[in-house]
């Protein structure tokens, strides 16, 4: 999906009475979340403990990987109601003979504003799909641009979980996906998919236990723990170090797994740790998040990114 | 066009499409490699690009970034559970495009391996090749993913009008050089159009065996077959060759690795006399001794004395008659007598200086020696057919054991010959393709200016009006005259020395290229030609004919043998019913130059019944008569005589 023809479509907006426009919101590459902190129930131990999880140890093949990316741009507005065009994207990259290939994939263009500013752009948006902002309030840019990422975020989120769902009716081994599973209670039910959170913008621990939470050494887990979760559904999860955290920042190579209920005992924790290890190399550079971000996963968005091409 | 696209067209800001270059990607298992010509598609515009660079990387940003992944444990290294993303990425240079104007960068479209038909296509073979009048010459098969296309040469860049002459450069021991012209003349002989007239060859073997086995079937593996077949080519010998080669000093033997007698039939004694070697005599005079007064002297013989009748009462009453050496030495003889006669005053003779005359004679006797067994004493030449030169005829003049001054003799009094002949267009063929080898040694593109490096030079530049065309060989083409390698039409290149690639002369090839060329395996060969934009690397089958060593192993020269073997020998190659024992004892008895000159006489005359011939030129002999003294006058006896003692 070419993204390269919004100066066309800005003569189109303007065409039509409305203020062509031109920015990148510092949002548009992802989700942004409150930090916050939400105590977690522990499932495993009494109290929060480290635990070495041991060598790291090969996946056995297949091993697929999620991730879906999304782009947004301003390109008019009608009065001071932002109008937005957005791109999202979602991919399964299945690892076969240690070459990934993409076995599921797709992708949407959306147009994003309150309502009346889509009907003044009226056919000049055809070939997007729109998702309208809520109208309750006067129109305000700043407003309306945290409400179009998080409509865009939502959006992606479907996406996401919609190749999941599609991945899961063709295939029966291991899914690795980049975020939370309790987004869906598919994922959160299903033995073979693995969440990996890299963001720690909500922390499941206080005090002591945070400071041990943090403090993990390299190819440690803590215990399994169940978070407290706005979203629909319940899973467990541990965080595992994957890199030597100290002389750097206290969430290098920090991570949170997550598993449906029924793998958040410690033998499939510490074996799943394992393999996670096993995951570190080759690392994600020049991704800044490399410590976190797995390979497979990184390959996922390098290959959206590629097909997505380059917004005007 | 069924067959599924092998890559795409990729371009950035960095390396973008330009119309003479583009870059592709492929899968990894692509059959692409340097040198395969692709050809790309795009919005009716079709353009055809040689492959002149891969580049393969991951992802990778630095290989500090593999340490730190694999823990500094190499063997950790190899056990990633993911293979990084990589790319196979290759540069085309361009061959052509179609339309050709207006001359566009290269599209970004889908990338298709050649096929027959493209690569025809793309060498701009599809002008000469195909038609009543075609002028295509196969020179090999080029190969690339499983596909395989026979690439042509334009007969009119190679032996004229248009361009002419071809080079070839290889390193030594690999066979390349010399298979290629075999098999290239093979191709010639066999393809050469019949609207272009007639064509023969003209070989010099420089060194060794190499080329002494034309004539001779080689034993070809069945994918050498296979070739030829693919290329319509017959994998025959040379139907008609004819070798010659001087003698050695003992004037029977052939100085040549050719003299196993199953041989013999076809090669012939190179004899050359006063006359053929005086008109050149500045080849085998050096520099210091062609003053202006020693040139004149020189004229002077060869247009008054050598070979007419030449009346000077002063030195001797009946006129000379200066056919050989030994006519020339006994010229030489009077005119210092007759100087000696004259005392003081007998320094100049004819305006012409006794010192410079004693230099000249001095300097063409020693011709005579140091090139004994190619030029006789007595006269006789035997020399090529001049003026019959048959269509698809061979001539291989072995000189490999000649001194390097007798060579120099060699090269230039043929080649000035090949010259006057086609001039006049009474040489009996329209084209002829002279194969000189070791062109380091006789063009060194520095070291002092020779006669032969003059010829050779000549050759080049002018010779394709004439039909005179060059093959020319060496190892190390930046070390020979530019301009003789720069005036040949067709480059060929053998597996080659790194060093030489390093030269400049080699800078626009890319590294890839060189790395391809320093590694080429037998059979294998890069050739540039005026329809070709880029270089293309073809392979060709084993020539036709014996190679040297397996032609040494199958026919052992015989060595030098005895006077009498060796005459009786030469005698059965004109006539195999000759039986040995009528010469041993038809010669028994007789002076060696008496038999010398009898043989050559029945060499020329080829007569139908050559011993008869040769014994009648051998003349009668004469029976041996006892001197009985005769008895003197008694002295008169002393005694009185009437006046008292």
């Amino acid at each position: 999906m070419q993204m390269s023809n919004l100066w066309s479509l800005r003569r189109r907006l303007a065409g039509r009475g409305l203020t062509p426009a031109s920015a990148v919101p510092e949002s548009s590459g992802g989700r942004t979340e409150e930090a916050c902190i939400r105590p977690a129930r522990l499932v495993e131990d009494t109290s929060l403990r480290c635990h070495p999880v041991g060598a790291a140890e090969a996946w056995p093949e297949p091993l697929a990987f999620l991730d879906g990316i999304q782009r947004l741009h301003l390109v008019a507005y009608a009065g001071a109601a932002p109008i937005y065009i957005a791109a999202i994207a979602a991919a399964v990259r299945e690892r076969r003979g240690a070459r990934l290939l993409t076995i599921l994939e797709d992708r949407r263009r959306l147009a994003i504003a309150r309502p009346r500013a889509l009907a003044a752009a009226g056919d000049a948006l055809d070939g997007y799909a729109t998702l309208a902002l809520p109208e309750d309030e006067p129109a305000h840019p700043v407003r309306d641009l945290t409400q179009a990422s998080r409509a865009l975020d939502r959006a992606r989120g479907r996406l996401e979980l919609d190749l999941g769902r599609r991945f899961r009716v063709a295939h029966d081994g291991w899914l690795l996906v980049d975020g939370s599973l309790a987004e869906s209670p598919e994922w959160a039910a299903d033995s073979r998919t693995l969440g990996v959170s890299k963001s720690h913008a909500t922390l499941p621990f206080a005090d002591a236990d945070l400071d041990l939470y943090l403090r993990l050494p390299p190819g440690h887990r803590t215990s399994v723990f169940a978070p407290q979760t706005r979203s629909v559904a319940p899973v467990h999860a541990w965080a595992l170090r994957l890199w030597e955290w100290e002389a750097k920042d206290l969430f290098h190579g920090l991570v949170r797994i997550e598993v449906s209920p029924a793998n958040g005992v410690p033998a499939t924790a510490d074996l799943l740790s394992r393999r996670l290890l096993a995951e570190r190399a080759p690392i994600s550079t020049p991704d800044p998040r490399w410590d976190r971000l797995l390979y497979g996963i990184h390959s996922v968005e390098q290959y959206l990114h590629a097909r997505a091409g380059a917004l005007a | 066009m069924t067959a599924p696209p092998v890559g795409r067209v990729v371009a950035t800001e960095l390396k973008p499409s330009t119309p003479h270059q583009f870059h592709f990607w492929t899968a990894r298992e692509s059959a692409i490699g340097i040198g395969a010509i692709v050809r790309v598609q795009e919005a009716g515009r079709t353009v055809y690009g040689v492959v002149t660079d891969g580049f393969a990387y991951s992802d990778l940003v630095t290989p500090m970034h593999a340490v730190l992944g694999a823990d500094g444990d190499p063997v950790a290294a190899g056990q990633e559970p993911t293979a990084r993303a990589e790319i196979r990425l290759f540069t085309a240079a361009v061959l052509r495009q179609m339309p050709e104007e207006p001359l566009q960068p290269v599209p970004l479209g889908p990338v298709w391996l050649a096929d027959d038909a493209d690569v025809l296509l793309a060498l701009r073979m599809d002008s000469y090749t195909g038609g009543e009048r075609s002028s295509g010459v196969p020179v090999g098969l080029y190969a690339a993913g499983g596909l395989e296309s026979p690439v042509y040469l334009d007969c009119d860049f190679l032996l004229g009008p248009e361009a002419a002459h071809l080079n070839i450069t290889g390193v030594s021991g690999l066979a390349t050089k010399t298979s290629a012209v075999e098999f290239l003349l093979t191709s010639i002989f066999q393809t050469f159009p019949p609207h272009k007239g007639s064509v023969a060859a003209l070989c010099f073997n420089v060194k060794g065996p190499d080329l002494c086995f034309l004539d001779r079937p080689a034993s070809l593996s069945p994918e050498d077959c296979r070739i030829y077949a693919r290329l319509g080519l017959r994998p025959e010998p040379f139907p008609d060759v004819h070798y010659y080669a001087p003698l050695r000093p003992d004037g029977v033997n052939l100085n040549t690795l050719r003299t196993n007698e199953a041989l013999a039939a076809n090669t012939e004694p190179l004899i050359w006399g006063l006359r053929e070697v005086l008109d050149y005599a500045e080849v085998v005079l050096n520099r210091d001794d062609i003053d202006a007064k020693a040139d004149a002297f020189i004229d002077f013989l060869a247009e008054r004395v050598v070979g007419r009748e030449y009346q000077d009462d002063m030195l001797r009453g009946r006129a000379f008659q200066v056919q050989s050496f030994a006519d020339l030495e006994e010229f030489f003889r009077a005119i210092f007598d007759f100087m000696e006669v004259l005392g003081k005053g007998g320094e100049v003779w004819k305006t012409h200086h006794l010192a410079t005359i004693r230099k000249v004679r001095n300097r063409l006797s020693n011709i005579s020696t140091r090139s004994k067994g190619l030029v006789t004493d007595d006269g006789a030449a035997n020399d090529l057919p001049w003026g019959s030169f048959a269509d698809r005829s061979v001539h291989v003049v072995d000189v490999a054991g000649l001194d390097p001054l007798a060579q120099d003799l060699v090269f230039a009094r043929i080649v000035s010959k090949l010259r006057e002949h086609l001039e006049r267009r009474d040489l009996g063929v329209d084209h002829v393709v002279v194969f000189v080898d070791e062109l380091n040694k006789y063009a060194p593109g520095d070291g002092p200016e020779t006669y032969v490096r003059k010829m050779l030079l000549d050759l080049s530049e002018r010779g394709r009006y004439l039909g005179l065309v060059l093959f020319s060989a060496q190892q190390f083409r930046s070390q020979v005259q530019r301009r003789v390698v720069g005036n040949a039409g067709t480059g060929v290149y053998g597996r080659m020395d790194a060093d030489e690639l390093a030269t400049p002369g080699y800078a626009t090839l890319s590294p890839a290229t060189k790395i391809k060329l320093a590694t080429l395996p037998k059979g294998e060969l890069m050739v540039r030609h005026p329809h070709f934009t880029q270089p293309i690397f073809v392979k060709f089958p084993r020539p036709p004919v014996l190679g040297g060593r397996e032609g040494i192993e199958r026919y052992p020269p015989s060595g030098d043998v005895s006077f009498t073997e060796a005459v009786a020998r030469r005698l059965r190659s004109l006539d195999r019913r000759i039986s040995p024992d009528s010469v041993y004892a038809a010669i028994d008895g007789r002076r060696e130059e008496d038999v010398r000159r009898a043989l050559s006489a029945t060499r020329r005359e080829r007569p139908v019944d050559p011993f008869t011939y040769f014994v009648a030129c051998l003349g009668k002999r004469v029976a041996a008569e006892v001197v009985v003294p005769r008895r003197g006058i008694p002295a008169v006896r002393r005694g009185d005589d009437g006046y008292g003692a």
